[in-house]
C-alpha cells in the first residue's frame, strides 16, 4: 500500500517529495506542484476529448464524415487563441513564479558577516571542502580543509558556496535542499542555501564524471551554531599540516598545494 | 525525364542503386536493425538497474567478471543506446527512409533531385554506423562519457570516444547530404499544380526537418572535429589551463572552454528534438486524414505552426545548461523562449485533435498508432515545462525525470508515429497487406509497456534519483524508497521487447504473403497512392506524371460519389 501511495498521488504529483529542510526549497516544490496540476488538467481535457471523439465518431456510429477544412479566418483565430490560452494560463504563470523565485532567492546571493562561505572542489570521485578560517580569507595558512566528503554547516545561517574543479565536470546536488550546481574546470560557479533543520543529509554528484560516478557521495551535517564552531575548531588548519597534497597521491608538479581561489563576491 | 526499364544486375538494382525507393528501403531496413540493437543494449542496462551486481543471464559471459555488467561498460551502453537510437535509428528511419521513399512520390517527382548524392548519403550513414559500433571492440570499450560527450571527461576518455567522434562526423555529413537533397527536391521538383499550400503535411514535415538539419548539424560537426583534434592533435579547444587528471597535469590543456562544447552540442541537439518530432507529425497527419475520412482541420495553422516551431527550436538550446553557471541574463532569455515554443506545439496538437471531430474514424493498425501518438506526445511535451524553467530545473536537472520526459517524446511519441507509417505504407512498398490482428496486438502491448517503462521515471526523478548511476541509486538513502520502481521499469522494458515479436512476425508473414493487386487499399488521396502502382515502377515512379488540381485531403466532399477525391483528379 505504501508503495502505491508513493507512486500515485505522492509520486507523480510530487506531494511526497524528499524531505525539504531548506529555506527556499518550498519555492521549487510549489512551481513543480502547480505545473503538475495544470498540465494534468489540460492532459485530462485532451484525453476526454480524444475518448469522446473515438466513441462518438467511429465509422459505425458516424458513417459519413463532415467536410470541414477549418481553414477560415475564424478557425485560424480559434487555434491561435487556444495556443495563447494555454500560454497565458500555464506558461506565463509558471514563468512568473520561476522568475520571482530566481530573483528573490536562487539568484539573490546573501552578503555580509553572517554568511558562511565554503569553497567546494570536487575531483574524481570525492568532494573537497574548504573553510576560510579566522581571517575569513581563502588561500591562507588558517584555511580549514576537513576530510574528503565531509561537510558541516550551521543551521539557520545562509551558506554561500563557490565551486570549481581541476579535472572533469561534476555537479553538486543536495536533494533535501532542492539545489544543484555544476562545478566546471576553468570557471568558478556559485550557489547558496540555508538549512532550517539539523541532521545528516546527502550530497550527490549529478553529472557523469567517470566510472565511479555512481558512488561519488558526500555527507552534509547540519548542526547548531555552537556545534559547528566546535567542529571547525577541532580541525587542524591547512598551514600547520605536514601533508600539503590534497590529491591523495604524491605531490605532482603543477598541482596547486593550496587549491583555494580568491573569493569573489557576486553581485 | 528518364524512365529506365532495362535489366539491371542485382548489385546495381538493390545495393548501389540510385533509385530513391531502393535507398529509402536501405535506410529503413538498416535503421530498424539498429533500433533493435540499441533497444537490446538498454535491456542489458536495465538488468543491472533492477538487480545491481547480479550476473546478467544469457550474455553475462560477454560482459565481464562473473557475468556482472561493469560500470565502465554500463556507461558505454548508455552512450551507445542514446547515439544508436537517435542517430542510427530514429532519424535515418524518419528522415532517410520515409523521406526518401514517399516524399518524391507525394510531390509527383520521378526521383530525388540528386540521385547519386542520395546513394552516397546512405553509404556514408552505413559506414558511419559501422564505425560507431566498432567502438565496442577497441581497448577500453565504446565511448563512455555520456551521449552528450561533455569535455573534459570526453577528452580524456578511452579510445572509444575517438571512434565515436569519427562515426558522428560521418553520420553528420550523411545527414547534411540528405537534407540538401530534400530541400532541392521539394523546391524544384514539385509537379505542375503542386503549390506550397497543396503539399501534404508529410512533405512539410520533411522540408522543415531538412532545414533544421542543414542549419544545426554543421556546428556539431565543427565541434566534433575540434574534440577530435583535442584528443589526437594536442590542441585544447575544450580544456582550460591547469587541468589535473588523476594526479597528472594535462600538458596540452590550456585556454579552452568546456562550456563552448556544451553550447555547440546543444545548438544541434535541441533542434534535433524537432528533427525527431516533425516527421512524426507529418506521418501522423497523413494516417489520420486517411482514417477520419475528412480534411485535416486547420491545414494552414498546422503549416505555420510547424515553420514557427522549426524557427524557435534554434533559440532554446541553452535551457539544457541552466546549471552550468553560464549567467543569469542568458538563463532568463532561454527560459522565456522555451515557454514560447509551447504555443505552436499546442496549436498542432489542437488541430489534430479537432480533426477527429465529425470524422468517420476507421480503427486500423496505423490509425491506432497515430491515435496513441497524440496523448503520449502530449505527456512528453507537457512534462517538459518544469524542465524549461530555470527554477524547477535546479531540482530536476540530470534526474530520471529528464529521461522520462524525452523518452515520452521520442519512444511512444516518434516511434509510434514511425510504426504508424510502416503499417500505413507497407502495402505501397510491397503490394501486400499486413496482418491486422498481429498489428493490433503489437499496438496494445507496446502502449501498455511503454508507459510501464517511462511513467515511473517521473516518480524517481521527482524524488531526486539521478540518471547515469550504475547501481540505479542504491548508494543514496534519498532514493531508497523509489528503487523498487527499477524492477517495474526493467520488466516492462523486457516485455516491451517481447511485444516487438508481433511486429517482426507480422512483417515476415506479410512479406511472404500474396500480392493483393490493390493499388490504393486505404482509399487515400495523395499522389503516392493514386498515381503509382504498388510497389511503384523502378526508375521514374509514374507511368504518366500526375498534375495536381486540389488540396491533399479531399475526403467526404459533398456531392461526390466516393468519399475521396485524389489530388490529381481534374475538376
Amino acid at each position: 500500500m505504501g508503495k502505491i501511495k508513493k507512486l500515485l498521488p505522492g509520486g507523480i504529483w510530487f506531494l511526497d517529495p524528499p524531505k525539504d529542510i531548506s529555506l527556499d526549497g518550498y519555492r521549487i516544490d510549489k512551481v513543480i506542484q502547480y505545473t503538475d496540476f495544470v498540465i494534468t488538467l489540460y492532459f485530462a481535457i485532451v484525453v476526454i476529448a480524444l475518448v469522446f471523439f473515438i466513441w462518438r465518431y467511429n465509422s459505425r456510429k458516424n458513417p459519413k464524415a463532415s467536410y470541414d477544412h477549418g481553414n477560415q479566418k475564424k478557425h485560424l483565430i480559434m487555434t491561435v487563441a487556444m495556443g495563447l490560452l494555454v500560454f497565458f494560463s500555464i506558461d506565463v504563470v509558471i514563468e512568473t513564479m520561476s522568475f520571482k523565485d530566481l530573483k528573490e532567492a536562487f539568484w539573490n546571493f546573501p552578503k555580509g558577516k553572517d554568511v558562511v562561505r565554503i569553497e567546494v572542489m570536487p575531483q574524481q570521485y570525492a568532494w573537497n571542502f574548504r573553510y576560510a578560517g579566522e581571517d575569513e580569507l581563502f588561500g591562507t595558512d588558517d584555511d580549514i580543509v576537513p576530510s574528503q566528503n565531509i561537510m558541516h554547516i550551521p543551521v539557520n545561517t545562509p551558506i554561500v558556496i563557490q565551486l570549481t574543479t581541476y579535472d572533469v565536470i561534476h555537479s553538486f546536488y543536495l536533494p533535501n535542499f532542492r539545489i544543484k550546481q555544476d562545478a566546471t574546470p576553468g570557471m568558478v560557479t556559485a550557489m547558496w542555501f540555508q538549512a532550517m533543520e539539523t541532521g545528516q543529509y546527502e550530497i550527490a554528484c549529478a553529472e557523469l564524471c567517470g566510472n565511479s560516478h555512481f558512488k561519488m557521495k558526500g555527507y552534509l551535517t547540519v548542526e547548531s551554531e555552537e556545534d559547528f564552531d566546535s567542529w571547525l575548531g577541532s580541525l587542524e588548519p591547512e598551514g600547520t599540516k605536514d601533508e600539503l597534497d590534497d590529491w591523495g597521491a604524491e605531490e605532482v608538479e603543477g598541482v596547486p598545494e593550496f587549491w583555494a581561489w580568491a573569493w569573489k563576491e557576486l553581485k | 525525364m528518364y524512365t529506365v526499364h532495362h535489366k539491371e544486375s542485382f548489385w546495381a538494382k538493390y545495393i548501389f542503386s540510385t533509385d530513391h525507393k531502393i535507398i529509402g528501403l536501405q535506410y529503413g531496413i538498416t535503421s530498424l536493425v539498429w533500433l533493435l540493437f540499441g533497444f537490446t543494449l538498454m535491456m542489458i542496462m536495465r538488468y543491472q538497474l533492477a538487480y545491481p551486481e547480479s550476473p546478467v543471464p544469457f550474455i553475462g559471459g560477454l560482459l565481464g567478471d562473473g557475468g556482472i555488467l561493469p560500470s565502465e561498460m554500463y556507461n558505454s551502453l548508455g552512450v551507445m543506446h542514446g547515439t544508436i537510437m537517435i542517430f542510427l535509428g530514429v532519424v535515418p528511419l524518419a528522415f532517410g527512409a520515409f523521406g526518401n521513399y514517399f516524399l518524391p512520390l507525394q510531390i509527383g517527382a520521378i526521383d530525388m533531385a540528386f540521385p547519386k548524392l542520395n546513394a552516397s548519403s546512405y553509404w556514408m550513414y552505413f559506414v558511419g554506423s559501422v564505425i560507431m559500433v566498432i567502438g565496442f571492440f577497441v581497448p577500453g570499450g565504446a565511448a563512455n562519457s555520456g551521449w552528450t560527450s561533455y569535455p573534459p571527461l570526453a577528452n580524456i576518455a578511452t579510445m572509444g570516444q575517438t571512434v565515436w567522434l569519427f562515426g558522428m562526423v560521418m553520420l553528420i555529413t550523411s545527414s547534411l547530404l540528405g537534407s540538401i537533397n530534400i530541400l532541392v527536391t521539394v523546391i524544384q521538383l514539385r509537379t505542375d499544380g503542386m503549390t506550397w499550400l497543396k503539399l501534404p503535411i508529410f512533405v512539410w514535415g520533411q522540408f522543415i526537418t531538412a532545414f533544421l538539419l542543414i542549419l544545426a548539424f554543421p556546428p556539431l560537426e565543427a565541434a566534433g572535429v575540434l574534440q577530435l583534434m583535442d584528443r589526437l592533435a594536442g590542441t585544447s579547444f575544450f580544456m582550460p589551463s591547469g587541468l589535473v587528471v588523476s594526479g597528472e597535469v594535462m600538458t596540452n590543456a590550456g585556454g579552452g572552454s568546456p562550456l563552448l562544447w556544451q553550447h555547440l552540442f546543444w545548438f544541434l541537439a535541441h533542434p534535433e528534438v524537432y528533427v525527431l518530432i516533425l516527421p512524426a507529425f507529418g506521418i501522423v497527419t497523413e494516417v489520420m486524414a486517411n482514417n477520419i475520412r475528412k480534411p485535416i482541420w486547420g491545414y494552414k495553422a498546422l503549416v505555420y505552426s510547424m515553420i514557427f516551431l522549426g524557427f524557435m527550436s534554434f533559440i532554446v538550446w541553452a535551457h539544457h545548461m541552466y546549471l552550468t553557471g553560464m549567467g543569469t541574463t542568458i538563463g532568463a532569455f532561454f527560459q522565456t523562449t522555451t515557454m514560447i515554443i509551447s504555443i505552436p506545439s499546442v496549436v498542432i496538437l489542437t488541430a489534430l485533435l479537432i480533426s477527429l471531430w465529425g470524422g468517420s474514424i476507421r480503427f486500423n493498425t496505423p490509425m491506432l498508432f497515430a491515435l496513441g501518438f497524440l496523448p503520449m506526445f502530449g505527456i512528453g511535451g507537457l512534462t517538459g515545462l518544469p524542465l524549461g524553467l530555470a527554477a524547477s530545473d535546479i531540482h530536476l536537472h540530470d534526474t530520471y525525470y529528464v529521461i522520462g520526459h524525452f523518452h515520452y517524446v521520442v519512444a511512444p511519441g516518434t516511434i509510434f508515429a514511425l510504426f504508424a507509417g510502416i503499417y500505413y505504407w507497407f502495402p505501397k512498398m510491397t503490394g501486400k497487406r499486413t496482418n491486422e490482428t498481429l498489428g493490433k496486438l503489437h499496438f496494445f502491448f507496446s502502449f501498455i509497456f511503454m508507459n510501464g517503462v517511462f511513467m515511473p521515471m517521473f516518480v524517481q526523478g521527482l524524488a531526486g534519483v539521478s540518471r547515469r548511476l550504475w547501481d540505479g541509486g542504491e548508494v543514496y538513502a534519498h532514493a531508497a524508497d523509489y528503487l523498487y520502481l527499477n524492477e517495474v521499469m526493467s520488466v516492462s522494458a523486457w516485455l516491451l521487447g517481447l511485444a516487438q515479436i508481433f511486429f517482426i512476425v507480422n512483417m515476415i508473414i506479410s512479406l511472404k504473403g500474396e500480392k493483393t493487386g490493390e493499388v490504393n487499399p486505404w482509399n487515400a488521396t495523395t499522389l503516392d497512392w493514386t498515381d503509382t502502382t504498388s510497389p511503384p515502377l523502378g526508375h521514374g515512379n509514374f507511368e504518366k506524371i500526375p498534375v495536381v488540381h486540389r488540396g491533399p485531403y479531399e475526403y467526404s466532399v459533398p456531392g461526390s460519389k466516393v468519399d475521396f477525391i485524389p489530388q490529381s483528379e481534374k475538376g
